[in-house]
């Protein structure tokens, strides 16, 4: 190393060469920067403009006008050459970003939570009076089901010509009445009406244009309706919506069904409840289930237990060995010393979802290594590691996510010790205070300035550590209460859960409300937590 | 900036915002047309295509089948937006009533001829509604569990005790033989248990008048099945079943001679074709009641897209008249490894295995298609699982009247 200057011839001027950045700077601020800039806004634009057609067409007016707001807002930023506008033009690729990741979910999500979105909820109102009516159609009993075809009159007007599939009698259909024909007006071949006297059928690559109609039967709403191309059934309503009321009638018993204000039409006795139901907004509702509704807040107050003591201890631990590695690695001329760090490391660089994978293959209570090659053979029996027992399913949780996070906290102890200036030990050695005093009331107090933050945001993290719990116990083992969440689920995985593993489904909305609960008790307990640490601050 | 005039920046601007709108046109233009989109999973993509391509040419339009993962396809079909969504999907039976409930679907009518070529059961599990009952799908395949018995090993067993018998005879011989393989693990598996569940005299929901599942009448803890839930307890300590037994560890005991018994379906026709075992499929013998499997039915639905994409007529059309003929359903049944629903179909594929499944189902209870049952699985899962555990399984009676008492918490 020390004979690689000698190698510079000695005699050559230093001539001055910038450096690649500087060159592309350069290069960039011409004309080529400009033009550069034009196409790329120019895509924007393009690319704007074809969004707005889209939320358009589908009538997102808002979202619609956002779009050409900022549109015209990043044009403007970019094509202004004012000093004011620099600062913008490096700030908005990441507000941009920031809006479409962090602060349109979050949007969302608070706007789900004060909705009844679930399963059987997920229509509009308009959309839902459809289904209704839709679902309410019903086959008369002996109800006649027709073979049909398209075919049009003399003057070209649209017709339906019907077979009837029971009795094999022959119709014409308009929209205003089913007039019966002769048996041997119809050509019929192979259950298909291909021909009839005085109509030209529709051929078959126009029947997409075409639209079908119902043909009344004269007996009340009954109609024949098209089924497809080739079929139509005689079906009758059994509700009628009566659009000025906003009520459903069963027309056999005259049962009205009332819209209760959070997405359904049910019975005035509350005990018959119309599918499908619709989306709209209940207020506050979820997070009243979340007080009152002791199917909601018992799990919730299980789970929010375990969930903190699940981040708690983790943290704790992953703290405590970390930090004790490092103390017992902090000495300058130990032999393997990088080895031993190394080694240390190694389970921070694998990623998280092998290590949790494998360890919940280890750890399984059959078929694991850890029970069939250690714990049996020592003790003669095994360890519910993972499935049956909550105890030691909780216990390999913190477990497995304290071995993830030692590593961690092992590199920052390791830094933020060496950071200490010697003399301050040195000098406490000197004052005739043995190890742990040392330890204790010089070099934790130091340590903990530059490694409390960093301790809040750990548990933070592990507050919603989605991925340790789902791919070790997925949440099991199951609790013997009323819930979905497992005896080691915790808040976020409970989320999931009932977001997609409901009673009945899907409850979204009771999901988000959830999420909006997880972020302000983070919130609290990080802000609190901060506040506290100002006071190590002082050390200083 | 100032050698280029604002004007001049502008016009390049616009141009090419006049560009992109022409783009945008013309591909607004595009999934306006005439095209049909269906959902299908990996194994049936191919077969959907040429089925339906095949109809399709005939009418002038286009099919696009995207190949989605058959688990997806039910939350999916919630969420997806309406320009992107499908108008025909591939789906299972026990999805109708969250399909119904939610509105995504269209009620079908079926012709007399095309009806009559379905078992009845079939076209059951695919209806769905709590006052008028309606079909929503149309079924394409079957499948139900059987129990295979390797006939090298073990006589046919005719009668539960001769099962019972011979299971603990063959496992007596070796420490690693297993008496039934039955996949549970650690989550438990309610489906491939139900045979023993009502075997049992073990129901899930009961019927109301109007002949709908009833999510109130939960049959998980009924008295007859508590009357005979000792049972279970006695296999337990026999061994006959035991809840450590996965899907893996049933098939490699089954496949490597250490189990003479195995309960599985058609799903598995190839691996056991290919073993060399010599085998036969029949029901499992009756216990106290009739020890039926699950029976499941997969099909096709009409989004309720489909209407909006103008595409109604030819999704409904497509689906009970043309995917409703044996041809059509013997090229999806076979895609999925099953046996086609349609009776003549089913006829038509001359495999002795899908058709010795076929008969070990008949009697049996299509799978529960009301949304509730999203809450059974994992509780009566789970209740066999605490009942089976071998050493240390709590009594089958307090397990599954703790299954009851949580579902019926669940449900609400």
């Amino acid at each position: 190393m020390t004979t690689t200057a000698a190698t510079t011839p000695a005699h050559v001027e230093p001539v001055f060469r910038p450096s690649w950045i500087a060159r592309a700077i350069a290069f960039f601020s011409g004309t080529v920067g400009l033009v550069v800039k034009i196409v790329l806004l120019a895509l924007l634009n393009a690319l704007a403009v074809w969004a707005a057609t889209v939320l358009a067409d589908r009538e997102k007016w808002p979202a619609f006008a956002a779009l050409l707001v900022a549109t015209a807002g990043i044009d403007a930023i970019y094509m202004i050459s004012r000093n004011r506008a620099v600062p913008a033009k490096f700030l908005v690729p990441g507000l941009v970003f920031l809006a479409a990741f962090q602060i349109a979910p979050i949007v969302y999500t608070v706007d789900v939570a004060f909705t009844n979105y679930s399963t059987g909820h997920i229509l509009t109102k308009g959309q839902a009076i459809q289904a209704i009516q839709l679902n309410s159609l019903q086959q008369p009993p002996n109800g006649a089901v027709y073979t049909l075809a398209y075919a049009r009159d003399s003057g070209g007007r649209l017709v339906e010509l019907l077979q009837d599939q029971t009795t094999h009698k022959t119709y014409v259909g308009t929209p205003k009445k089913l007039l019966a024909v002769p048996q041997s007006d119809f050509t019929i071949s192979g259950g298909a009406i291909t021909g009839a006297k005085g109509y030209t059928l529709v051929p078959q690559k126009d029947l997409f244009s075409i639209q079908g109609f119902n043909i009344p039967t004269g007996k009340g709403a009954e109609a024949i309706q098209p089924q497809g191309f080739t079929q139509a059934a005689v079906l009758e309503p059994t509700l009628r919506y009566d659009a000025k009321h906003n009520t459903f009638t069963r027309i056999s018993n005259g049962t009205v069904f009332h819209d209760n204000g959070s997405g359904s039409f049910v019975s005035a006795n509350g005990a018959e409840e119309l599918e499908p139901g619709w989306k709209t907004g209940i207020g506050t509702h979820n997070f009243g289930r979340v007080v009152h509704d002791p199917l909601v807040y018992r799990p919730f107050l299980r789970v929010l237990a375990w969930t903190v003591a699940f981040a708690a201890l983790t943290v704790f631990f992953s703290f405590a060995i970390g930090l004790f590695v490092a103390m017992a690695l902090d000495k300058p001329g130990m032999r393997f010393l990088r080895l031993y760090r190394s080694l240390l490391v190694i389970p921070y660089a694998v990623p998280g979802f092998l290590s949790l994978l494998v360890w919940s293959g280890l750890l399984n209570d059959d078929f694991g290594v850890v029970n069939r090659s250690i714990i049996n053979p020592i003790f003669g029996t095994t360890v519910p590691w993972l499935f049956s027992d909550p105890w030691w399913a909780r216990v390999s949780c913190i477990m497995v996510s304290t071995w993830l996070t030692v590593p961690y906290f092992f590199l920052v102890s390791l830094g933020a010790l060496q950071a200490i200036p010697g003399e301050l030990v040195e000098a406490a050695r000197v004052d005739g205070g043995g190890p742990l005093q040392i330890f204790r009331r010089v070099r934790l107090p130091l340590l903990l300035v530059a490694v409390a933050p960093l301790l809040i945001a750990s548990f933070a993290f592990n507050f919603n550590n989605f991925n340790n719990i789902y791919l070790l116990t997925g949440g099991g083992p199951a609790a013997n209460d009323q819930s979905i969440a497992g005896s080691t689920d915790i808040l976020i995985s409970y989320t999931w859960k009932l977001a997609f593993q409901a009673g009945k489904g899907n409850d979204y909305a009771l999901a988000s409300t959830i999420a909006i609960l997880i972020f302000f008790i983070v919130a609290t307990i990080s802000a609190v937590s901060f506040w506290r640490t100002k006071a190590l601050e002082s050390l200083r | 900036m100032s050698k280029v005039k604002p004007l001049r920046l502008a016009a390049m601007l616009a141009v090419l915002a006049v560009i992109g709108a022409v783009a945008a046109a013309t591909a607004t233009a595009r999934t306006h047309g005439q095209t049909l989109t269906i959902w299908a999973d990996a194994s049936r993509v191919p077969a959907m295509q040429k089925v339906a391509g095949a109809w399709a040419a005939s009418h002038g339009i286009t099919v696009n089948v995207v190949q989605k993962d058959f688990g997806t396809i039910q939350n999916s079909l919630g969420t997806v937006d309406a320009s992107t969504a499908p108008d025909v999907v591939i789906g299972a039976s026990d999805w109708v009533g969250g399909f119904s409930a939610n509105g995504l679907v269209v009620p079908l009518v079926l012709s007399r001829a095309v009806k009559a070529q379905f078992p009845s059961y079939s076209l059951d599990a695919m209806s769905y509604g709590t006052a008028v009952k309606r079909l929503y799908g149309l079924p394409v395949q079957l499948e139900n569990i059987g129990l295979v018995v390797n006939t090298k090993l073990a006589k046919v067993p005719t009668t539960f005790a001769q099962l019972e018998s011979e299971a603990l005879a063959f496992k007596k011989k070796s420490s690693n033989n297993l008496g039934i393989a039955v996949q549970q693990g650690a989550n438990g598996d309610a489906y491939h248990m139900y045979p023993f569940f009502s075997g049992l005299c073990g129901y899930i929901f009961g019927k109301n008048d109007v002949g709908n599942l009833d999510p109130s009448n939960i049959g998980v803890a009924n008295a007859k099945f508590l009357k005979n839930a000792s049972l279970i307890d006695k296999w337990n300590k026999e061994g006959l079943i035991n809840s450590q037994v996965t899907s893996g560890t049933a098939q490699s005991a089954f496949l490597g001679k250490h189990a003479a018994f195995w309960i599985t379906g058609p799903w598995n026709s190839a691996t056991l074709k290919a073993s060399g075992i010599k085998f036969q499929i029949v029901q499992l013998p009756k216990i106290v009641c009739p020890s039926v499997p699950f029976l499941g039915v997969q099909g096709l639905f009409v989004t309720k897209f489909a209407q909006q994409h103008g595409v109604g007529s030819a999704a409904v059309d497509l689906v009970t008249n043309y995917m409703a003929q044996p041809s059509a359903q013997v090229a999806v049944a076979l895609a999925g490894g099953r046996p086609p629903a349609n009776i003549n179909a089913a006829k038509l594929v001359k495999d002795p295995v899908l058709a010795a499944f076929g008969k070990a189902g008949v009697g049996g209870v299509p799978l529960p298609n009301i949304p509730q049952m999203n809450s059974v699985w994992s509780e009566l899962g789970g209740a066999w699982v605490k009942a089976t555990r071998g050493a240390g399984a709590v009594p089958a009676k307090t397990a599954f009247r703790t299954a009851a008492r949580n579902i019926a918490n669940k449900i609400g």
